[in-house]
């Protein structure tokens, strides 16, 4: 029984790290100024800095790219959050059977690869409507569908946790509208995963590069991929900084799931 | 009046988001499948050419890539998920890997290249390391950038997102179930023979096809770890069909996205009818 416990302790130690090994390296070569060929037990400690990050920073590059990647978030979570929680919370009242489609529609982007989505889009829309291809925010609805299995699931566990048909009766009978139900009675009710769709359609915007990089836009991955050959240190600092965000973006989602369901 | 006029507007309220999946997910889906059947001149269909010939090997390598890190992921990330369980009586064991795996299983992309380049290049921190206990990665062959140097990093997200996946089928495993194996007489080793692995096994191979089409549709962090010189399907069609170049051969490009369409296609449906059959013992 001992050995059991004991074989089980050593594939978590295996893997754990595994999981750290990665981090641990991207770290000390951006933050490190000690090529690893000089790296001894005696500098391990030695010329740690964060000026790559500065020297990033400085870059106009970096901060167009930043901006860039921001706007996007914001757009696509506000989008995802306009197209999903009418629809889904009218389905889930008045139709069964649309609610049925909507969840399978959901799965789709799995089925198509964003390299394949992103090639038919522009094939399809140069000819008819060069705007989403020229203008940058013309992506949005991409990142949209590519975060849509994600976003989508959580909308739909908000919306059956609550008890949505007493509460738009409700809100109904004291002569309120539809989009004053939707928004102000609905909504602040499924806050949580609103918010954690929010978070999800973030993620999935700060790590998209497919997209964009068939598009030419200078989102932040595309221009970590251009900056690995100019400043590699600086482009791995800010890459360990965006995965640290993503990291914590899911670690609250987490949180709030686990609040939620209790 | 107001009423008669509600109910007509009913169906419309689902309008705007049918409308949007049917121009920006279905008509590029379309544009692309109408595009890899139009011959232009070529002798063989697009759909032909782009799996046979020198093509062919672009698919072969991909799939290769994807079932081998699959493979592994499943075997490792199952290893993990029993473990978690196993020692869920310690504190803390349980939420710091399931934790982590769902934020390693959402890594990707550029940042989990330069990562795996600092710990496994050749001037990586991890080669440094293994070199001082006399395992020579770079003297072996042994390169980030190749086959297996791309499957381990694939791992980094393969093994949590299994671990994800078989942690809820493992917890569906009732107590009662070991127990009357018990008492029927059987050792542990029967019992996961014989009951648990039977029940586990939808939810294992609906795993393997999750995890063979995740790293299938993966793209980013090959592309980075070659600086865009990788022999994947998706690098492929980027040359073909990037911006505005003409190739001549934009045609073929849409051929090997619809090839991967139907492979993933067929990958997902599999996966959904696996993860209904290991539903059923939740109830």
């Amino acid at each position: 029984m001992m050995s059991g416990r004991k074989l089980w302790w050593s594939v978590l130690v295996v893997v754990t790290v595994f999981y750290a090994i990665p981090m641990v390296a991207m770290t000390r070569f951006a933050f490190q100024r000690v090529p690893v060929i000089k790296l001894s037990w005696s500098n391990v400690f030695d010329k740690w800095t964060v000026a790559p990050i500065g020297e990033t920073f400085a870059d106009p590059n970096f901060r167009s790219s930043a901006l860039l990647s921001i706007g996007l978030s914001v757009a696509t979570a506000v989008l995802t959050v306009l197209l999903l929680v009418p629809t889904m919370a009218l389905a889930h009242l008045r139709s069964p059977r649309v609610r049925r489609w909507i969840e399978v529609s959901a799965v789709l982007p799995f089925v198509v690869p964003a390299i394949a989505l992103v090639v038919g889009f522009a094939g399809a829309f140069r000819g008819t409507a060069p705007l989403f291809i020229r203008n940058p925010y013309g992506m949005v609805p991409l990142l949209v569908i590519t975060a849509l299995p994600f976003t989508h699931r959580t909308i739909e566990n908000g919306l059956s946790s609550i008890d949505l048909r007493t509460l738009v009766d409700a809100s109904r009978s004291l002569g309120a509208g539809w989009n004053r139900t939707i928004w102000t009675v609905v909504a602040p009710n499924i806050r949580g995963s609103i918010a954690t769709a929010t978070f999800l359609a973030i993620t999935v915007v700060l790590g998209e590069f497919t997209i964009a990089s068939l598009l030419l836009k200078n989102t932040l991955p595309l221009y970590l991929a251009y900056a690995q050959g100019q400043n590699p240190q600086g482009a791995f600092a800010v890459g360990l900084v965006l995965t640290a965000i993503s990291a914590s973006l899911i670690g609250i989602t987490n949180g709030i799931g686990r609040r939620s369901r209790r | 009046m107001a009423g008669l006029s509600k109910r007509q507007a009913r169906p419309l309220v689902f309008l705007p988001y049918f409308a949007f999946l049917a121009v920006f997910l279905v008509w590029p889906a379309l544009y692309v499948f109408r595009s890899a059947f139009e011959r232009s001149g070529a002798p063989r269909s697009p759909m032909i050419e782009a799996v046979t010939g020198q093509y062919r090997g672009r698919f072969v390598y991909s799939l290769q890539l994807s079932f081998a890190s699959a493979a592994i992921g499943v075997l490792v990330g199952s290893l993990v998920a029993i473990a978690v369980v196993q020692l869920d009586s310690i504190r803390g064991v349980r939420s710091a890997l399931v934790g982590y795996s769902s934020v390693a299983a959402n890594m990707g992309g550029i940042p989990l290249a330069f990562a795996f380049l600092a710990a496994f290049g050749m001037q990586g921190l991890a080669t440094r390391l293994l070199r001082e206990i006399n395992v020579d990665l770079v003297g072996w062959g042994f390169k980030i950038t190749d086959f297996w140097g791309i499957v381990l990093v694939y791992l980094y997200f393969q093994i949590p997102l299994m671990t994800l996946i078989l942690v809820p089928a493992l917890d569906g495993l009732r107590r009662t179930w070991h127990e009357a194996a018990q008492s029927l007489g059987a050792s542990a080793p029967q019992y996961w023979r014989l009951v648990a692995f039977p029940i586990l096994l939808p939810a294992l191979l609906g795993g393997f096809l999750l995890l063979v089409s995740n790293s299938f549709a993966a793209y980013a962090t090959a592309f980075a770890l070659s600086s865009g010189s990788s022999r994947l399907v998706p690098v492929q069609i980027r040359f073909f069909l990037q911006g505005e170049t003409i190739t001549g051969k934009t045609n073929l490009g849409y051929a090997m996205a619809a090839w991967m369409v139907l492979i993933t296609a067929l990958l997902v449906v599999g996966f959904q009818a696996l993860v209904r059959r290991s539903e059923r013992w939740r109830r």
